[in-house]
């Protein structure tokens, strides 16, 4: 054995043994630099210089080894690298958004096979407008309180096929009851065909539609006046004076993104194009819509029979109407009804109200206006909304009868958001069978004996069919999170139609391209998403008269209200609630009333001088506001207020989708919450669903009868701007008549005007002490420009940029301190007419966004040059080099700069240490939450998250301008216009917002500035001399009334009012 | 007789009573080489565990993060930058008086200079902290040094006022403390040849640099003083110059003003004149100096109080003036709307009260020179000045150009008041150290003034001031 010699390479073989064991012993063979031999190291020739060596060598090897402790992060690569999967590229798939009946086609923008990023799609009839709550659904399938397997009696299921045998041993054994799936508005035709084969195996089962914010009244209304229980599609584009009673149609009702887009279309206003829309709003409390409209009447709720009724004799209707005391209002209605004879054939009325008879009499007037085949298109109707309100009330009904055998319920929460929940609660009992198909443990899953969890629409396949013909694809973009199963794949399994085991996703596929004809056809759609008729069939409805007597019979009958009124509404983040669990649209401001994290009662500033609130200056500052009771029948709540200007003196309204999983009591019901609901919705504001009621026809979102007091508690609201008027500073907000726009166009660049005459056209130049070489700017220029006239102050591109920019969320107690953290935020304002400051309002919305000052004052003043300006106009932010002095926010007159006060990322060097934060009742845990791996998912690789302590900003979405010019070089092109968007250019529905080149003289925004809309263009602020790269167009109404600041003489005559100063409210 | 000091009798006093070199020595070394009393040791006591609070609440804030203060997205600066502002100014009368009143050769500095040149150096140093730690990554403050770096070519931004401020202070600090430490030196010899124990002579010796009293040392001292003071006199100036181009020189209304380095230099000195006040009357009375720092020096001090007070007075209403003459809406919103009024109101009165209407009362003599309201008036006086940077800085950001970005109420937490205690502590450990450690009158200089101006030499003048000129020129000329 000693003999045999194991060798590795031939020097091994040819050398001795001794010298090539010691050569291998050394991994690094070269000799040390050292002079040594055996006397040692002092004894050598020069061993100064050799211990410095060994000195600084081991020294800085220590230090290296000792000091820099990297935490280990695995980047594992492809062993095999799928085809389609580019690391850095992204991958867009078409699919659908679908919450209940509210269908937008999108695009999902998938990194590295994980969804971050939703867009509209522009082939479908959204013309790629989005919602904030599209932009904020990515994050729900991320959401760590998401049901991640079976559950029965409230345990994990073993296996789906346990529960399957089980449920159809139980459904077979049903006997006489009756089987009912309960569901909100479903608008698949692929799944209609599943529950039909389910219902053909058990013949006593039904399915029953529900919407937690009803139009069933509307449907019923429609179906005396057009023999069909549907809603017509409308065409706001189409209507030059446009009546809303009640409708927020660009925030909540129906389908706020396109009727946003085409309410767009007839507001934009030009120098070339001086005509736009009359929007005339008839509400009781303030809405997004309302603060659109050129004109704004408020009425009390129980008052909005009598209104209808007003225009509808106005109008010409043989009715005798109640009288309007208020004279404004009557005057309102007077000129209203007006406007819509002079426009007819190009006019349209809508109406809110879930009441039968209500939509009954609007049916007439939109008749006598000829909206009937013009703006109103019967022709097409949509499938946004179809539940029953009656119907769901007949189910309670058998329910509590005990004639219920098995309850199926996807997508509703009746428990939660029906007027009798807890009733229903206590019948659910009297079920044998009761399964959820749920995301979560909700209110009504957490009663049920199975729930099953569902999947996310980013992790389904599907369809959905907005309109008749307007086919829109859901595909996955993620393989399941979780253990969730379709909701159709159960009804298939549990009808026996699938018997080697076929998913909804076959059959979803087998339906398609049987339907289709072929493979090809079905792929084109899933590659596009949509598939819609080439041209919009459009139609008028044959329309009967019959229900109209009774129903103005009815509406006279209506009863007086009481003292005060109280008003449910949706709010534009959180919708009916359903998607209250998301941080992001938690922490999206309310449009108008800048609050976020709860729900609260806006009251008028009279409800307030009733109750002694004092709304002064201090009211303003202080976050904390007074708790009131309110008693609606035997219903009692306590919420806090805020004042509200453009509220009607007796109403108070307050938001449906909060409260959710119930009252907080105490630390147990708490940590039952988050584990159902999840943290974020829990303990978020009341629940005002249960005060609600059912008039026979419709649920009413309003209560004619309140009384209210104020309680010596004060609570916390978290929002985000405390001052609410801009004080006459027309340099911030320039808003203008369209007949004094008409008259003197050149009225909103007198001020610019000023400015150049005093300083130089050359003023750019002159007015700096630095080289004037520096504003040469040859190449790309980026340039923004926002139309403040279509701006709706939806916030989808707040969403939209926070989904982008990994904008953190920091919770209620942090957005309390002002340490919200938005890139992009909607300034709302109120310009007051200081006669009558709390009544008679017009509201402006300015998206405030970094202005990429060319002379920035942030820019100057940072003592590290963190900030810098590029070539291209960009102000940039290096948060690596930022020490977080904050002296560029203090100097930023456009207060964009946000701080990172706290640790929002977890990207500390000290690992968890907000956690303190959260025991001491600081920082939410929801911060946290959102540093959970699972969450953190949805983070965008191409923007750096940004540490505590350093300040961060818009910043163009420098990664998409990049990745643009990326391109165009590759292409060996100049990058065209359009081809680079910001986020917030892409999630808006009405394009306000216009990006570009301004040196490209063909660009988009280049010819707003220069060319058409020239005398609406200008810069905020301009006189302070930042020269910014965003500029804003003028507000316009369409009005009689005098808009926005009075003139100079007028206004010295009324400056000791205004030293009032307007609301301060809040 | 062979050199007449000869001062006339009109003037005050700055020695009183009946002191002889000796005695001098033995007054103002007394209280270093007795040990420490009850008084030291509760003083000292508390000033440490108000500095370890700080310490704490620093803490707190650079591991947790800023959100530990109550500052917002609209106010980036609160009680850190004013009280780094306040507590600069604080340190302006030192040099002021070793400086400027040297080269103007104000005999009564001698008496309080030492530790008017000391309290400069610790509120210097309490200052420093404020624009260090108010940093959110103050781990990465040595980006603000523009020293050699492998970030290729980065450098700070010289344009930046906070730069400028860097440089300033640094350099204020340091010529400060050179001055300073140079005045201890003799005085230092002098207690180290007084020594008694081993150690003390060890730690004296070291630290008064081998001092021997030769002529030549005297001569040298003298010069580097001379130099000294050349160097600080414009640093003075210059110090708070620098810190309120912080204001001046930003968009903010409010902080957009020329006027600010004269009237914060003024403000500075009125500060620190006030700290200073606070500090030598207790001094005084508790190391029983009255004889050093005499009612005279008291009312020289109040004297520049009422000087620089109505000076910051001629501030306040230039700056109404022009917010109302520039026509500019922002500034005049700014300060008729947001400081006069508004939910910060109070705190502009309470300014204006302390700084322009309380002190005008020090015109009477009678006020200048009572001790009990001068302290009381030492104490009015830096309240109103804290509140001058904080409505200077407060009032002017949270309500700035764009109405939708007003701030909620600001107040400070509990770890924002502890930072601002913790520099207390700091200020008053280091006083303490040094009162019990240095001498806090310069020996040297008290005794150079002696013979000229202390009380009982000037009564021996007193039958010079009855005698003829040609007597007194006869007398003196034939004197030998």
């Amino acid at each position: 054995m000693e003999q045999k010699k194991y060798w590795q390479s031939f020097t091994e073989l040819n050398q001795d043994a001794e010298s090539f064991k010691k050569l291998a012993q050394d991994e690094f063979r070269e000799e040390l630099p050292f002079e040594m031999d055996e006397k040692g190291i002092l004894d050598a020739k020069a061993p100064r210089r050799d211990f410095l060596k060994f000195l600084g060598f081991s020294t800085a090897a220590a230090t290296l080894a000792a000091s820099c402790e990297v935490p280990v992060k695995k980047a594992v690569p492809f062993l095999n690298k799928p085809e389609d999967i580019v690391p850095g590229v992204a991958n867009w798939y078409a699919t659908t958004y679908v919450n209940d009946g509210e269908v937008i086609p999108v695009l999902a923008k998938v990194r590295d096979g994980r969804p971050i990023k939703i867009e509209g799609n522009d082939t479908s009839f959204t013309k790629g407008g989005t919602s904030a709550k599209v932009q904020a659904s990515v994050l729900g399938l991320y959401d760590i309180a998401r049901l991640r397997f079976p559950l029965e009696d409230g345990k994990e299921a073993p296996s789906y096929d346990a529960i399957d045998k089980k449920i159809t041993e139980a459904l077979a054994g049903i006997g006489s009851k009756q089987i009912v799936i309960l569901t909100s508005t479903l608008n698949s035709p692929s799944l209609s065909t599943v529950i039909e084969g389910f219902v053909a195996k058990y013949p006593s089962a039904k399915h029953v539609m529900y919407d937690a914010i009803s139009y069933s009244g509307m449907l019923d209304a429609n179906l005396t006046s057009f023999g069909k229980r549907a809603i017509p599609s409308y065409h706001f584009d189409k209507a030059k004076v446009i009546v809303s009673i009640g409708a927020d149609f660009l925030g909540t009702w129906l389908s706020p993104v396109e009727f946003a887009r085409q309410y767009a279309a007839g507001r934009r206003v030009s120098d070339k194009q001086m005509e736009m829309s009359k929007h005339i709003h008839f509400e009781s409390h303030l809405s997004m819509t309302g603060a659109n409209a050129d004109d704004r009447y408020m009425h009390r709720p129980s008052q909005a029979g009598a209104v209808i009724l007003n225009l509808y004799k106005e109008l010409g209707g043989a009715v005798s109407a109640p009288a309007i005391e208020d004279k404004k209002l009557a005057e309102g209605i007077k000129q209203a009804a007006q406007a819509l004879i002079a426009n007819k054939g190009a006019a349209l009325v809508v109406c809110g109200s879930n009441d039968v008879f209500s939509q009954l009499v609007v049916n007439e007037i939109n008749m006598l206006i000829g909206a009937n085949g013009t703006t109103i298109n019967w022709a097409t109707t949509v499938n946004y909304r179809l539940g029953s309100d009656s119907a769901m009330n007949v189910l309670l009904g058998e329910m509590e009868a005990g004639n219920i055998g098995a309850l199926l319920i996807y997508g509703a929460n009746p428990v939660y958001n029906h007027p009798m929940g807890d009733k229903f609660a206590a019948a659910l009992s009297k079920i044998g069978l009761t399964v959820s198909f749920n995301e979560r443990v909700d209110e009504t899953a957490a009663r049920c004996k199975y729930v099953l969890p569902a999947p996310h629409f980013l992790e389904s396949w599907g369809d959905a069919e907005a309109k008749p013909g307007y086919i829109s694809f859901i595909q996955p973009t993620i393989a399941p999170l979780f253990k969730t199963r379709a909701f159709g794949t159960a009804l298939l399994k549990w009808s026996g139609a699938s018997v080697d085991g076929v998913d909804y996703e076959t059959y979803f596929k087998n339906f398609w391209i049987t339907k289709l004809g072929s493979q090809e056809a079905f792929d084109a759609i899933l590659r596009n998403g949509v598939i819609e008729p080439a041209e919009e069939l459009i139609g008028g409805g044959t329309y009967s008269a019959n229900g109209v007597p009774a129903a103005v019979a009815k509406l006279l009958e209506t009863k007086k209200g009481g003292k005060a009124e109280l008003v449910i509404y949706e709010s534009v983040a959180i919708g009916d609630g359903k998607m209250a669990n998301n941080p992001w649209l938690q922490e999206l401001p309310d449009p108008i009333t800048r609050a976020t994290w709860d729900n609260y009662a806006m009251i008028s500033k009279k409800m307030a001088d009733e109750l002694g609130i004092v709304v002064d200056d201090n009211y303003e500052v202080e976050v904390k506001k007074p708790v009131i009771k309110v008693k609606a029948g035997n219903k009692e709540i306590t919420i806090p207020i805020l004042v509200i200007p453009g509220m009607h003196p007796d109403v108070i309204a307050i938001a449906a989708g909060y409260g959710r999983g119930g009252e907080i009591k105490d630390a147990a019901t708490a940590e039952k919450a988050i584990q159902t609901i999840g943290r974020t919705a829990a303990g978020t504001g009341v629940n005002v669903y249960p005060l609600v009621s059912f008039n026979g026809s419709g649920n009413q979102y309003f209560v004619s009868d309140v009384s209210f007091e104020k309680t010596t508690e004060k609570q916390t609201i978290a929002y985000v701007q405390s001052h609410n008027v801009y004080e006459d500073r027309t340099e911030v907000i320039k808003e203008i008549s369209l007949a004094e726009y008409k008259a003197t166009p050149q009225k909103l660049q007198e001020a610019a005007k000023e400015l150049r005459e005093k300083f130089g056209e050359d003023f750019r130049n002159e007015a700096t002490l630095y080289d004037p070489k520096l504003n040469e700017r040859p190449g790309i220029h980026w340039g923004m420009s926002i139309d403040l006239n279509t701006c709706t102050g939806c916030a989808a591109c707040v969403v939209a940029c926070t989904a982008e920019n990994n904008v953190p969320v920091v919770g209620r107690k942090q957005v309390a301190r002002f340490h919200e953290m938005h890139w992009l935020r909607i300034d709302r304002y109120y310009a007051a007419n200081r006669d009558d400051q709390f009544n008679d309002i017009n509201v402006v919305f300015q998206p405030m966004l970094c202005q990429h000052c060319d002379n920035a004052p942030c820019e100057n003043v940072c003592p590290v040059a963190a900030t810098n300006h590029s070539s291209e106009g960009l102000n940039q932010m290096t948060y690596n080099r930022c020490i977080g002095t904050r002296y560029c926010a203090n100097n930023c007159p456009y207060k964009v700069r946000r701080f990172n006060w706290l640790d929002w990322n977890g990207a500390d060097s000290f690992p968890d240490n907000q956690r303190p934060m959260v025991e001491d009742g600081y920082m939410d845990a929801v911060v946290l939450d959102m540093n959970d791996d699972l969450i953190r998912m949805v983070l965008n690789p191409d923007v750096t998250v940004r540490s505590r302590g350093v300040i961060e900003k818009c910043s163009f979405c420098v990664q998409r301008l990049q990745e643009g010019k990326l391109n165009a070089k590759k292409e060996s092109r100049p990058v065209k216009d359009g081809e680079v968007k910001t986020a917030c250019m892409q999630a808006c529905p009405t394009n306000a917002i216009v990006f570009g080149n301004v040196n490209d003289k063909e660009s988009l925004v280049y010819k707003i500035r220069n060319e058409e809309q020239k005398n609406r263009s200008y810069y905020t602020l301009e006189s302070i001399h930042t020269l910014p790269n965003v500029s804003y167009l003028a507000k316009v109404r369409n009005t009689d009334r005098h808009v926005g600041v009075k003139e100079e003489g007028e206004h010295q005559e009324t400056k000791a009012e205004t030293k009032e100063a307007i609301p301060s409210a809040h | 007789m062979s050199l007449l000091k000869y001062e006339s009798t009109l003037r005050e006093p700055l020695v009183d009573g009946e002191k002889t070199y000796h005695q001098v020595t033995e007054d103002i070394c007394r209280p270093v080489e007795e040990k420490a009393n009850m008084g030291w040791k509760v003083g000292f006591g508390i000033s440490v565990a108000l500095l370890l609070f700080g310490v704490y609440s620093v803490y707190r804030e650079v591991t947790y993060g800023i959100g530990q203060w109550n500052l917002n997205k609209t106010i980036g600066w609160g009680w850190d930058i004013t009280n780094f502002v306040w507590w600069v100014g604080i340190g302006h009368a030192g040099t002021l008086i070793s400086a400027i009143l040297l080269l103007f050769r104000q005999g009564w500095r001698t008496g309080v200079n030492r530790a008017a040149e000391a309290m400069t150096i610790f509120a210097v140093m309490c200052a420093g902290q404020f624009p260090i730690f108010h940093m959110g990554r103050v781990w990465d403050a040595f980006f603000v040094l523009p020293y050699a770096n492998t970030r290729g070519p980065l450098w700070v931004n010289f344009a930046s006022p906070l730069l400028w401020d860097v440089f300033a202070i640094s350099t204020y600090f340091t010529v400060s403390l050179l001055f300073w430490y140079s005045g201890l030196i003799p005085d230092l010899a002098t207690v180290r040849d007084r020594a008694k124990t081993k150690l003390r002579k060890m730690w004296y010796g070291v630290a008064s640099f081998g001092w021997s009293g030769s002529t030549k040392h005297w001569q040298r001292h003298e010069s580097l003083s001379l130099v000294l003071a050349g160097l600080s006199t414009p640093l003075v100036l210059s110090v708070h110059t620098i810190v309120s181009f912080d204001f001046a020189t930003s968009v903010v209304p409010g902080w957009h003003t020329t006027i600010f380095p004269p009237y914060f230099v003024a403000g500075a000195i009125f500060s620190g004149f006030a700290m200073v006040q606070t500090l030598m009357l207790v001094t005084r009375k508790v190391m029983k100096l009255e004889d050093y720092i005499t009612l005279g020096h008291i009312e020289a001090m109040n004297k520049v109080i009422v000087l620089t007070g109505s000076i910051v007075g001629i501030a306040y209403l230039t700056e109404l003036f022009m917010a109302w003459y520039g026509g500019v809406m922002y500034e005049f919103d700014a300060f008729y709307k947001y400081r006069i009024a508004g939910p910060y109101g109070w705190s502009y009165w309470t300014m204006m009260t302390c700084n322009v209407i309380s002190p005008q009362l020090f015109w009477s003599k009678k006020l200048r020179r009572n001790v009990a309201f001068t302290f009381i008036m030492s104490i009015v006086v830096n309240i109103g000045m804290w509140f001058e940077r904080f409505v200077i800085i407060v009032t002017s950001v949270y309500r700035d150009y764009l109405p939708s970005s007003w701030s909620v109420y600001y107040r400070p937490t509990i770890w924002e008041v502890g930072f601002y205690l913790g520099t207390f502590g700091l200020f008053f450990t280091c006083y303490f150290l040094f009162s019990k450690f240095a001498p806090v009158i310069a020996i040297a200089e008290i005794k150079h003034v002696l013979k000229t101006s202390g009380e009982s030499y000037k009564e021996k003048m007193e039958h010079v001031e009855k005698e003829s000129v040609d007597e007194f020129a006869h007398e003196y000329a034939h004197a030998h």
